[in-house]
């Protein structure tokens, strides 16, 4: 980890997070925090997908997102984090992650049309 | 080659600076009210310079487009509100925009206009699958330079100069009938609208980040942003003259954006009328590419999809889908009969409520030391940043008021 001290709201929640090639893979749409009431509080994992950014919707409307973009959560552990910065760097791929299923999935009919491998 | 990059540049801004928005609100401003609003025009210039180059800047420094920034500051709540206005605008205005084209189309060629909707359709999703960002800017932007026609047209429609230089001074018209004041109000924060659309800032700026800008680009993202579009706003001033002295004089409503062909028509003769048809068609183009990008641009930032041109659609294959979803949910919209013009109206009036969401973000990175350090505004940058973000902000809350009193700006 590349800072002493991270501010969790100021500079992890929300902000976008990139895999150890650099490539996009989501934003930190919740954090998983461990510890209770008079305990050490320690971060778990980074919330990625549509099921954790739903939930902090207020009102009637995480049920009304869902139904639009479905479930799906990823749980990147803490651990994964390299750095904190403009951007959170994790240390693994998103192949390896599992965090680019979503294009791959469209990726597969994209992929048909010609031009598709073109820059 | 960075002279002939920032010659490109500057020259694609001001292709790609009007579109049928633009186009609609310049030509009625000059036939209703003469030049009265042309210090609309000089504003609305001065505050896309000053938050087109804070995007720039942040995205050359920070790598960040604007609904990065919109998610990081604003929250997740207020920025997925930003978000689906940002792109309803976005998908109004593309919709427009295709309109605008197939209507100017079936002008050159005596097609009929629902088919040509289709293949404007089929048109602008081959050049944005095919074409690279470069290409694209390019071919758009440079094109789109044939608008430049109005402007000869403008001078040579001899109009009193004295009384154009009297329009760039803030002013209402003395008069003492109310709805007048009121549809000059409308028309006043519809032509800024149109010129400060928030879809530039965030074309610009994911354009900035596709041409792998960095702080070292910053001297060439000022020149590009003050140039261009001060020569590109030179092209509604044209337009404003051109309501004024031919649409008023000649009794003509501007209802359909050939009418602003016929202006140029009327003082050039037929090549003129062509080339003014053909400048309005690549610059409508652009901006029907730019707009769909845009929304595409916007869902991949906020939800930290992979994105931009520079990817293999197979590699951003969910930023790829997104701009094929807009621009035919777009064409739909346009070929189920509703006017362009009329969505072109309601879409820039609906624009400048979206403009403080995405303008607050902006300034609030931009002028934060600690992350733009060396890079971030000086005293003259957060004067007009802060002065900008509070004129959009009033411009918001009275812009669908205005809209409602005025019945769409038809007093």
């Amino acid at each position: 980890m590349n800072v002493e001290n991270v501010d969790l709201v100021r500079m992890v929640l929300d902000h976008e997070v990139v895999d150890g090639d650099d490539v996009p893979c989501g934003m930190v749409d919740d954090l998983e925090l461990e510890g209770g009431a008079g305990s050490k509080l320690t971060v778990a994992a980074l919330l990625i997908g549509p099921a954790a950014w739903t939930a902090r919707l207020p009102w009637f409307f995480p049920e009304v997102a869902r139904f639009f973009v479905g479930r799906g959560q990823h749980r990147i552990p803490w651990t994964e984090a390299a750095v904190v910065g403009d951007r959170i760097k994790l240390k693994s791929t998103a192949g390896a992650l599992g965090l680019d299923a979503a294009d791959r999935r469209v990726g597969k009919w994209l992929g048909k049309v010609p031009g598709s491998e073109a820059d | 080659m960075k002279a002939l990059e920032l010659f490109l540049g500057i020259l694609t801004a001001v292709g790609g600076f009007v579109e049928i928005g633009e186009l609609t609100f310049a030509l009625n401003a000059g036939s209703k009210f003469q030049f009265a609003l042309l210090w609309v025009v000089a504003l609305g210039t001065i505050g896309i310079i000053v938050y087109g180059e804070m995007a720039g800047r942040i995205a050359a420094v920070r790598k960040q487009p604007v609904f990065h920034l919109i998610r990081e500051r604003a929250g997740l709540t207020a920025g997925l509100v930003t978000l689906i206005a940002a792109n309803l605008v976005n998908l109004m205005t593309c919709a427009a925009e295709i309109g605008g084209i197939a209507l100017v189309w079936q002008l050159l060629s005596g097609w009929p206009y629902r088919p040509l909707i289709l293949a404007t359709f089929v048109l602008l999703a081959l050049a944005i699958w095919f074409f690279s960002f470069e290409w694209i800017e390019r071919v758009f932007g440079l094109l789109g330079l044939l608008m430049v026609v109005f402007v000869v047209a403008a001078v040579a429609s001899r109009p009193d100069w004295q009384a154009v230089a009297g329009g760039f001074v803030p002013q209402v018209p003395a008069t003492a009938d109310p709805s007048q004041t009121r549809l000059f109000a409308y028309f006043a924060v519809a032509l800024f609208s149109s010129i400060v659309l928030p879809y530039e800032t965030y074309f610009y700026a994911s354009g900035a980040i596709e041409d792998r800008w960095t702080s070292k680009d910053l001297n060439m993202n000022r020149v590009i942003i003050i140039v261009g579009s001060v020569l590109g706003s030179s092209l509604a001033v044209a337009l404003v003259i051109l309501g004024a002295q031919q649409l008023a004089a000649h009794e003509i409503d501007a209802e359909l954006p050939g009418t602003a062909a016929l202006g140029a028509g009327i003082v050039l003769g037929t090549w003129g009328l062509i080339a003014a048809l053909c400048g309005m068609l690549f610059a409508f183009g652009g901006a029907a590419i730019e707009t769909t990008l845009s929304g595409a641009y916007n869902l991949a930032q906020f939800f930290g999809w992979p994105w931009g041109k520079f990817r293999k659609p197979r590699e951003a294959s969910r930023f790829h889908a997104a701009w094929l979803v807009l621009l035919l949910l777009s064409t739909l919209l346009i070929v189920s009969g509703v006017d362009p013009v009329q969505v072109v109206e309601y879409s820039i009036v609906f624009a400048v409520v979206t403009l403080p969401f995405t303008y607050f973000p902006m300034l609030l990175i931009a002028a934060d030391k600690r992350v733009m350090k060396g890079f971030a505004n000086g005293l003259l940058g957060n004067v007009l940043g802060w002065f900008f973000l509070v004129l959009t902000t009033l411009a918001a809350l009275a812009a669908i008021p205005l809209l409602l009193m005025t019945h769409g700006g038809r007093g």
